[in-house]
């Protein structure tokens, strides 16, 4: 019995009019509770919260119209048929006709998510803005164990990594990774494609444990609806740097178990082939021309036979050279994208046996180096006259080359987040690395610095300059007088860059308060002119800004706001103090640590 | 049939019997035999040996259909009449053509590409840029939370010192509220009470205490009568007296609204006072407004609303400790929970409702 009782012709109103219990949805839509589960996934309905629970608050809400929705979807029917495909195949086994049985799980109904993909991602562009949680579970269910308990079959972990690999490749392709953060939990990376940042968080080469607490069938139905997502992302992806999609990979390099070379090799042997079949259209060869024929006929097995031909020199140590030095040609790139490219150009990298080699292998190409490791398929060996850095991660190396410098893997990912070649000494081995930065805080607008990204600044700011620090010298010993000089320069050049701005910011300021001023007393605009504001000199906006406090904008403009805006100013504000005060705790907590450090 | 005569033959008759008639005979034998049967097998073609049989198929006119062929009248009169020319309607019939046409040619696209191919993710799904039949429907984000929250620069695996000590601090005070939330909060309800077992005859015999009080509310009322009806005697007025009263309320009129106006004086002399106060008020109820409204964003951002029976419960973050630092890649001692990880997201983004942990079968 509700607690206000309705007339039984009487239409619902309000919350109770809105909103569905799911009990009520699931019979509404007369499937199983679990089918509404996974449609509810697919189609990308969730529960909502009423501002009024009518049926109390241990229930799930869904919004009607969300329901009406999943009512008029084609996936429900399929769900019936399915349902009544199981029910089928259960009566043959129990009358003990296996055959029948049989023949029946051969022709179970399947359906596709296609058309979903395309309904709740209308343009690319939203695909792209909602593919974190997409590239994060692929790269999860890569490295997962198959268990046939939680359902998780071998054929999707291979397709994930399949995916993961592809995607992977891409970026390091295109040279769109941005930054890199090892936290304990994983591997953060952010990627930047076509204006579009993506965050994605991949597991450390760890034995993944599997909880209880985890609904491996709500997982799995996501992971279901994102593979299909991200290979249609992926096939456009390649489709828009001109490569074939459903990549042909190396069947060598495939059963070495390393994809993503292989996926490398087949970008490069593809876009030789483009650059061939240019060739092609103005000399006429013969050679070439029965290439491009084959290509246009599309036949399976001679294509794969002819991609493989391609891909055959490549095998040859300077192959990935190669690569980079075509992917250098294409001249559509922006500014960031240049220099991730030539972050690592013309150096060459060896991994040693215990360095972890997935992540390493994905970035370095990335950022336009040349990489190679100890095991099979391998471009180059260890003694390679070339390698000018080998990443190690060990206590102590045993035989070194002289031509080559030793680092622990950190190196590369603090190098890849400043964007610098840092100093190689302090990451040498068996020394405990300076601390790993996030390159996901805003320092400046966190109001703390750590130390070592003063550092690190500094060294950004001398690499602009075209101010190399000394060889032989490093920031360590910072106390030599002609580092000292460098620094001294740096810090006034930066000084008075921040001067500059600091100049503009104020006048651009004094004018907006002028200009209001001007506006509470009733001067109309253009009869005061602009020229007024332009000419008042420098030393005078310095003057009112010593008179003005910084932090707080003048009571009279607060007055002037409008509440909307004044309450967000506050809401600002508060947050400001928060962090000035936490920022204040810090200081006091690293003071107390050098001064417990020092006693 | 193929007997040797026994009697004797003479002339023609002998002659006749000398004759091997065994071929005809087999004929006639054969021919007699498949007008028997119904004609030889294998000349006949295979259309003729087998038909289909559809005396089953053939459905069965069930009555309701029957029902159906007949047409009624209200709906004869109804159908379009050939003769009669409709007029035709200024925006209905636009905006119903318009919208038809292109849903037919998806259709036959859909068609068309189905047939093409069967693995997924090997076609262009956005190269169509026709965006009339996808409606973009706008859909409320159900959440403000990132997909992939980025964890605090102390959770690195090699962090500084200072932002470790922070990551670490706010661990350990997570750990701390729940053990104080346990050890302040309210016991729980215990399952069995220790006390004396109750004789039979007692459970039925309820305290007598309750009668008493009963008794003692029905007398009160009585008392209270009784003294209603001494006061209601009053005495004669006189006509003096009344005359006084008279006068007394006049007087008491005039004070009340010199006192009204004096009132009236004092508090328009006191108006900015009054001002000061209602804009204090004010003040106070908007300051009021905006703590509750950064409290529920900060709330948003903190977790999903209650949508089913379970709280959500964050998963505890991952930091080191001080003693693991190493500094090395290789000896991390990383999470391998992180399916746990993402599928505490998942709930924290309000996608799927909280559960709590399943049983293993």
């Amino acid at each position: 019995m509700p607690k206000h009782y309705r007339p039984p012709g009487k239409k619902k109103e309000g919350n109770a009019a809105k909103y569905m219990t799911r009990t009520k949805a699931v019979k509404y839509l007369q499937v199983s509770l679990q089918d509404f589960r996974r449609l509810c996934v697919l189609k990308g309905v969730f529960p909502r919260e009423p501002k009024k629970k009518f049926e109390g608050n241990h229930k799930t809400y869904y919004h009607v119209k969300d329901i009406m929705f999943l009512a008029h979807e084609p996936l429900l029917e399929k769900f019936r048929e399915m349902r009544a495909h199981g029910h089928k195949v259960n009566k043959a086994l129990a009358k003990k006709n296996k055959e029948r049985a049989e023949r029946l799980k051969a022709a179970r109904p399947t359906y596709k998510l296609d058309r979903l993909v395309r309904e709740r991602y209308p343009s690319f562009i939203d695909a792209l803005r909602d593919l974190d949680d997409c590239l994060s579970m692929v790269h999860l269910f890569a490295t997962l164990p198959a268990v046939e308990r939680e359902k998780i079959e071998v054929s999707r972990i291979h397709n994930c990594r399949r995916l993961s690999h592809e995607w992977q490749a891409y970026i390091s392709r295109t040279h769109s990774l941005r930054k890199v953060f090892i936290a304990v939990k994983g591997i953060y990376y952010q990627a930047e494609v076509q204006g579009q940042k993506i965050t994605w968080l991949t597991p450390h080469a760890l034995q993944q444990v599997l909880t209880d607490e985890v609904d491996f069938n709500v997982m799995l139905t996501f992971l279901e609806f994102y593979e299909t997502l991200l290979a249609f992302v992926n096939f456009r992806l390649y489709h828009s740097i001109n490569v074939k999609y459903p990549p042909i990979l190396d069947p060598q390099l495939e059963a070495l178990a390393e994809d993503l070379y292989a996926l490398f090799r087949y970008f490069s042997a593809s876009s030789r082939a483009q650059v061939l079949e240019n060739q092609d259209l103005s000399p006429s060869q013969p050679e070439n021309a029965d290439l491009g024929s084959v290509g246009t006929e599309g036949d399976e097995s001679d294509l794969r036979l002819a991609q493989l031909q391609l891909q055959l020199p490549t095998n040859t140590p300077g192959a990935l050279m190669q690569l980079v030095e075509k992917a250098g040609v294409e001249d559509t790139d922006d500014d960031e994208t240049r220099e991730c490219k030539s972050l690592f150009k013309n150096l060459k990298f060896f991994l040693s046996r215990e360095v972890q080699r997935e992540s390493l292998l994905f970035i370095i190409p990335a950022f336009g180096g040349v990489v190679s490791w100890e095991g099979g398929g391998a471009p180059f060996k260890e003694t390679d006259e070339g390698i000018t850095h080998q990443i190690v991660d060990r206590p102590s190396q045993g035989h070194m080359f002289l031509s080559r410098e030793y680092v622990q893997p950190q190196w590369v990912f603090d190098c890849v987040n400043a964007r610098i070649l840092l100093p190689t000494d302090i990451y040498a081995v068996g020394r405990v690395p300076p601390p790993h930065l996030s390159p996901f805080v805003d320092n400046e607008a966190e109001g703390y610095v750590p130390e070592y990204a003063e550092k690190i600044k500094r060294l950004q700011a001398a690499a602009r300059k075209e101010l190399m620090p000394m060889p032989g010298l490093d920031i360590e010993d910072i106390e030599d007088p002609q580092n000292i000089l460098v620094a001294g320069v740096i810090s006034r050049t930066e000084a008075n860059e921040a001067a500059e701005e600091q100049r503009k910011i104020s006048m651009l300021q004094n004018q907006y308060h002028d200009e209001l001023n001007m506006e509470v007393q009733g001067v109309p605009y253009s009869a005061s002119g602009v020229h007024r504001t332009m000419q008042i000199p420098v030393e005078d906006t310095e003057s009112k800004k010593e008179t003005l406090p910084d932090s707080e904008l003048p009571v009279n403009e607060e007055i002037m706001m409008s509440n909307k805006k004044r309450k967000l100013y506050k809401a600002m504000k508060m947050g400001e103090d928060k962090k000035k005060n936490a920022n204040k705790l810090l200081e006091k907590r690293k003071k107390m640590a050098e001064a417990k450090k020092s006693a | 049939m193929g007997k040797a005569a026994k009697s004797s033959r003479k002339g023609k008759k002998a002659w006749r019997a000398n004759i091997p008639t065994d071929d005809i005979d087999e004929y006639i034998e054969k021919s007699t035999k498949d007008a028997l049967t119904g004609g030889s097998l294998t000349s006949l073609p295979s259309d003729s040996l087998f038909y289909v049989d559809k005396s089953t198929d053939i459905s069965v006119k069930k009555k309701i259909e029957k029902h159906r062929e007949k047409v009624l009248h209200c709906e004869s009169t109804l159908q379009k009449n050939p003769f009669v020319v409709s007029v035709p309607s200024s925006i209905l019939n636009k905006s119903k053509k318009k919208r038809k046409v292109p849903k037919i040619v998806v259709e036959s696209k859909d068609d068309s590409k189905d047939e093409k191919d069967n693995v997924s993710g090997m076609v262009d799904l956005w190269e169509a840029k026709d965006e009339d039949n996808v409606k973009p429907t706008k859909k409320p984000k159900p959440s403000i939370i990132p997909a992939v929250e980025i964890e605090a620069p102390g959770c690195s695996f090699n962090p500084s010192f200072e932002a470790h000590q922070d990551a670490l601090a706010s661990a350990v005070a997570e750990e701390m509220q729940k053990i104080y939330k346990n050890e302040l909060g309210p016991q729980p309800v215990p399952l069995t009470v220790s006390s004396e077992v109750v004789d039979e005859e007692s459970l039925y015999i309820l305290p007598d205490h309750d009668t008493e009080d009963d008794a003692m509310d029905e007398e009160n009322p009585e008392n209270s009568d009784t003294a209603a009806d001494r006061f209601s005697k009053t005495k004669r007025v006189t006509r003096v007296e009344l005359n006084r009263r008279i006068r007394r309320r006049e007087r008491q009129k005039v004070e009340s609204e010199a006192k009204k106006i004096e009132k009236l004086s004092k508090e328009i002399d006191s108006l900015p006072d009054i001002i000061e106060e209602i804009a204090k008020d004010d003040e106070e109820k908007q300051k009021k407004h905006l703590r509750r409204a950064v409290a529920k964003e900060e709330r948003r951002k903190l977790g999903p609303p209650r949508l089913g029976r379970n709280k959500f419960e964050p998963a505890p973050s991952q930091v080191l400790l001080s003693e693991e630092i190493t500094g090395s890649l290789r000896k991390l001692k990383g999470c391998c929970t992180l399916t746990r990880d993402r599928f505490k997201s998942l709930e924290k983004r309000g996608l799927i409702v909280p559960g709590t942990k399943r049983k293993r079968k």
